[in-house]
């Protein structure tokens, strides 16, 4: 074991850490966006709504991502980190959207019904009575999809962006240094991973408090 | 517009009529216009792509076949070990739970060979590669299927004088199989969109052959369009299959 070639390439390597933190963070705020509205549409009870995100949701969930990220950016010839983006977005929100649904049938009808029977119109009804109690049941499958989505920001490697796996290649090719270079990007990854477990735990530690 | 009461299920016939005219429109309209997208080209590499595909299926029925065997090892393990063992399954499953697939796939084509000192066909390392990524997820679906199993089964089993191996394999492990159904099958689609990653290290299955097409007749429409199309309608299929094998279906006609 020789680390000597990561102290001389510290700061490619922080680069691609730093554009892995971007993608994911970005990543998780656009497919939660994208994904609970989703799936909020999917389960409500209007048939042509409900249609269009079940659709949405079987089509973007069974495309490979890789598919989608070379579409988007070789063929509609969008730069790389846009198309990296709406890609993990596109792809993740689809799971996200089928998890958010799912915790929404979890919720009595007598829920909304009480709600509608003290006068709350829809849109209140979704927002203060349904979707806190949707936050608490989703924390779980949510995290999971969090780290998917860390897990898939390494795909984008594949279309030339120079995140933590592609740095790791890149180091690699340059020192000979196999071992080295994946021990240390593995273990990065390991560790966001880790950090966004121990974000969602504490979210959800607050949340039962309340 | 936006309501959560009750009435799914309750839909007229005009409603889905509209909604099947729509969705009829929404697939005729593109490949009416696509349909000067030369699909004959395609056509011509069918037997190329159809090798691709097939390539595909064998390397996801090979990674799941292992896959399956190594995750109820782990499961079991994780459930029911002595102490160290449950540490070792729970360390491993969650540590490669939280790599990226694509790494793995470069640890094993890359890194195992330094390491071993023996050199991996493509093939080879993706099958393993696969299996590993394969047994870290099924075994998490396969500890949820058993830890649904009620205790009172083991202890019925030890009742009747049957051994711990008897009572898991011939009386939890089924049941949990059947439990865990919807959980597995969904497992298996996402296996089977992994082994898109195989292309990295060469090795020509659905999606390296669509490329190695594009690359050569440059009809990129075309060949992402017949990608897309394709692994659509693998997924979808097991999806369906999904829904009719649901557990409540299965009980009852058991």
């Amino acid at each position: 074991m020789n680390w000597r070639p990561f102290i001389d390439h510290a700061d490619v390597l922080w680069a691609g850490l730093f554009l892995t933190l971007k993608l994911m963070v970005f990543g998780i705020i656009g497919s939660s966006i994208v994904g609970v509205t989703v799936g909020a549409l999917g389960a409500s009870s209007h048939y042509f709504l409900r249609q269009l995100c079940a659709t949405y949701v079987e089509v973007m969930r069974n495309v490979p991502l890789v598919v989608k990220l070379f579409f988007l950016y070789f063929i509609l010839g969008l730069d790389a980190f846009p198309a990296a983006l709406l890609g993990l977005v596109i792809h993740q929100s689809a799971f996200i959207a089928d998890v958010t649904s799912a915790g929404f049938r979890s919720i009595p009808h007598e829920q909304s019904e009480a709600a509608f029977a003290t006068g709350l119109g829809g849109m209140q009804t979704f927002l203060y009575v349904l979707f806190p109690q949707l936050l608490r049941v989703t924390i779980p499958p949510f995290t999971n999809q969090a780290i998917e989505l860390l897990k898939n920001s390494a795909l984008v490697s594949l279309i030339g962006l120079q995140d933590l796996t592609f740095v790791a290649q890149n180091i690699q090719i340059e020192t000979y240094r196999y071992k080295e270079s994946f021990i240390v990007v593995t273990t990065l990854y390991v560790a966001l991973a880790f950090a966004i477990v121990g974000v969602m735990s504490a979210l959800q530690r607050r949340l039962r408090a309340r | 517009m936006l309501s959560y009461r009750t009435g799914v299920g309750q839909e007229s016939t005009r409603e889905r009529t509209v909604w099947y005219l729509c969705l009829a429109a929404a697939i005729a309209v593109p490949l009416y216009l696509a349909h000067d997208l030369e699909w004959h080209v395609l056509w011509r590499y069918r037997y190329f792509l159809l090798r691709g595909l097939l390539t595909t299926l064998v390397l996801t029925v090979i990674s799941i076949s292992f896959g399956m065997i190594v995750a109820i090892v782990l499961a079991a393990g994780r459930l029911y070990g002595p102490r160290w063992l449950r540490y070792l399954a729970a360390a491993i499953v969650e540590i490669i739970r939280a790599v990226p697939q694509l790494l793995i796939l470069l640890w094993v084509f890359f890194v195992m060979p330094e390491i071993t000192g023996r050199k991996f066909t493509p093939e080879l390392s993706a099958i393993i590669a696969l299996t590993v990524i394969a047994a870290s997820y099924l075994a998490e679906v396969i500890r949820g299927g058993l830890m649904s199993v009620d205790r009172l089964q083991f202890e019925s089993g030890y009742a009747t004088g049957l051994s711990r191996v008897t009572i898991f394999m011939s009386i939890v492990l089924p049941q949990a199989i059947r439990n865990m159904l919807p959980a597995l099958l969904a497992t298996w689609i996402m296996l089977f969109k992994t082994t898109t990653l195989a292309y990295v290290i060469g090795i020509v299955e659905l999606f390296h052959a669509a490329t190695i097409v594009n690359s050569r007749e440059l009809i990129p429409y075309t060949t992402y369009a017949m990608l897309a199309i394709v692994y659509f309608v693998c997924c979808y299929v097991i999806a369906v299959i999904v829904r009719r094998l649901d557990p409540k279906y299965v009980l009852r006609s058991a």
